[in-house]
């Protein structure tokens, strides 16, 4: 009975916690619960290790990650620059959605973490079994594109 | 590795295929339903996926697309039996007639007359030839027998065929994610990168296939419509044309397999027919039953189709050479017969996008 309620009438909240790290990441922004889950059926949930490399620098791109749960550290493998530490909710790689270029930088998790890849593939194939879905998240995806454009023209023209 | 690891890994290696090769056999059958329900998948899967986009369901989809198909090959296959019954009443009265056996006589004697003497002597004597007609007409009811014979156990493959295709069509990206689930972190976006190739590779060598296919099927009805302008007599154009069509789908040797039912039923029609016997291509070449215009017409139709249309639809898809081309088709029929001809360069457009990946992998391992 408790499922034949949970499906019927079911909370409209989120309890999936995939669902809910894929509704904060700006490329899938303004989209219904519906979408979300077509989104999430396409998506490949991973485990990795503490130390365990997610991509390396030069490697081939394929696609983004999204952080379910630990801490992944995005660094240059040459200098040992450390660009960005993320946490749960965070995403990373989101460019190799769109173009074919390697890696520019190592992603390496801190600890156990669990991550949502979200590849090049599946976004070919969701434009292709739902091009409404598809487009949108191609327009979200070129405004989180043109506010980074708009923030590196703006590093660049500040007086130094 | 030592020596003795070596060893034991290639003795394990040679047993697993030993094995293999031996229990192959009795898992034939079933695999060979399951690469074509893989097909059949990969060709609707497109359509299907179209579908999905818009009444949101893709068992709708698949139920649309399936029962589209199945309700066209049943209209095609009932229409062609019923139309080739007819043929075939018509040709048994025609040759239940009590004058056959002249007729055939003096077919025999007008073709001595008609051929270059040295060819002649290969004309068998005209008893021979009512024997060999004989032979002939009993050798077609032993194998539309046997074909009735072999219907039970291929309307129960059909059926599982196109239940695997129902289960694949509905679960194909469920089931490509399990797949993903197997490969090793290390290599998922590498492994990703291979499965859409392959995907990619066999759709687009399934599309160009069929595309060619449809246009030879065409151009066959189009060259047959037209020698029965000038007076061939051939019935049943469209199903000849799409069986031309089908058969083009077996490289190199389709061709031939096409031309056969025109040649068939030209020399059915025209058996009494004194000006098809008397026929001359070009007014030079003797053609009787219109037989050289027959397949004269297919290789300009193959020559169109190679020079034109297969490099525009299929182009560099599989990118095999033509000597490789011809060893995989090789391979393929000793293997499992036209079945094995039909896969071979598929499979081999795989083999080679797992290769150029093997090979990337083992080149860029500090990479991934």
């Amino acid at each position: 009975m408790e499922a034949l309620y949970k499906n019927f009438f079911r909370n409209k909240n989120n309890s999936d916690p995939i669902l809910k790290a894929l509704e904060k990441v700006p490329i899938f922004e303004n989209l219904s619960n519906n979408e979300l889950k077509n989104i999430a059926q396409l998506t490949h949930e991973r485990e990795y290790k503490s130390s365990e490399y997610v991509f390396k620098k030069h490697a081939p791109a394929e696609g983004m990650y999204v952080i379910l749960e630990g801490n992944v550290e995005i660094k240059d493998p040459e200098s040992g620059k450390i660009f960005a530490k993320l946490h749960s909710g965070d995403f990373f790689g989101e460019l190799a959605l769109l173009d074919e270029e390697p890696r520019s930088a190592t992603a390496i998790c801190n600890s156990p973490s669990r991550l949502i890849g979200f590849f090049r593939t599946d976004l070919l194939t969701l434009i292709k079994r739902y091009p409404e879905l598809g487009n949108k998240i191609l327009l979200n995806l070129s405004r989180v594109l043109g506010e980074r454009l708009r923030e590196a023209n703006k590093k660049l023209t500040k007086p130094k | 590795m030592n020596p003795v690891q070596k060893i034991y890994r290639l003795l394990l290696f040679v047993i697993a295929i030993t094995i293999g090769w031996t229990i192959l056999p009795f898992f034939a059958p079933l695999i060979i339903m399951l690469i074509l329900s893989f097909l059949f998948t990969t060709i609707f899967l497109q359509a299907v996926d179209y579908i999905e986009g818009y009444t949101k369901s893709r068992a709708l989809g698949v139920i649309i697309i399936l029962s589209l198909s199945i309700t066209l090959s049943i209209l095609f296959i009932g229409s062609f039996f019923s139309n080739l019954g007819l043929q075939i009443k018509t040709f048994t009265s025609k040759i239940q007639k009590d004058n056959f056996a002249i007729d055939l006589e003096n077919l025999s004697e007008k073709i001595k007359d008609f051929l270059p003497e040295f060819f002649s002597n290969w004309v068998p004597e005209s008893d021979k030839i009512i024997l060999i007609a004989k032979n002939f007409m009993i050798n077609i009811f032993q194998n539309v027998l046997a074909l009735l014979g072999s219907a039970g156990s291929l309307v129960f493959i059909s059926f599982m065929i196109l239940i695997f295709t129902i289960i694949l069509l509905i679960e194909y990206h469920d089931f490509k994610r399990s797949l993903v689930k197997f490969i090793p972190n290390r290599y998922l976006e590498i492994g990703l990168r291979t499965i859409y190739n392959i995907e990619q590779q066999i759709s687009k060598y399934l599309r160009g296939q069929i595309l060619a296919a449809s246009s030879v099927a065409i151009l066959s009805i189009i060259g047959l419509f037209i020698l029965n302008e000038i007076g061939a007599n051939i019935t049943l154009i469209v199903f000849i044309g799409v069986i031309a069509g089908l058969a083009n789908l077996i490289p190199m040797v389709g061709p031939f397999i096409g031309m056969i039912p025109a040649i068939l039923i030209a020399i059915m029609n025209n058996i009494e027919n004194e000006p098809a016997l008397t026929h001359y291509l070009f007014n030079i070449i003797p053609s009787p039953f219109y037989i050289f215009d027959i397949i004269l017409m297919f290789i300009i139709v193959q020559q169109i189709d190679n020079n034109f249309i297969t490099p525009l639809v299929i182009g560099e898809s599989v990118g095999l050479h033509p000597m490789v081309v011809m060893i995989v088709l090789l391979i393929g029929g000793t293997l499992i017969g036209p079945l094995g001809m039909l896969f071979a360069i598929p499979a081999a457009g795989v083999l080679k996008v797992l290769l150029s990946e093997i090979i990337f992998i083992s080149k860029n391992s500090h990479l991934l």
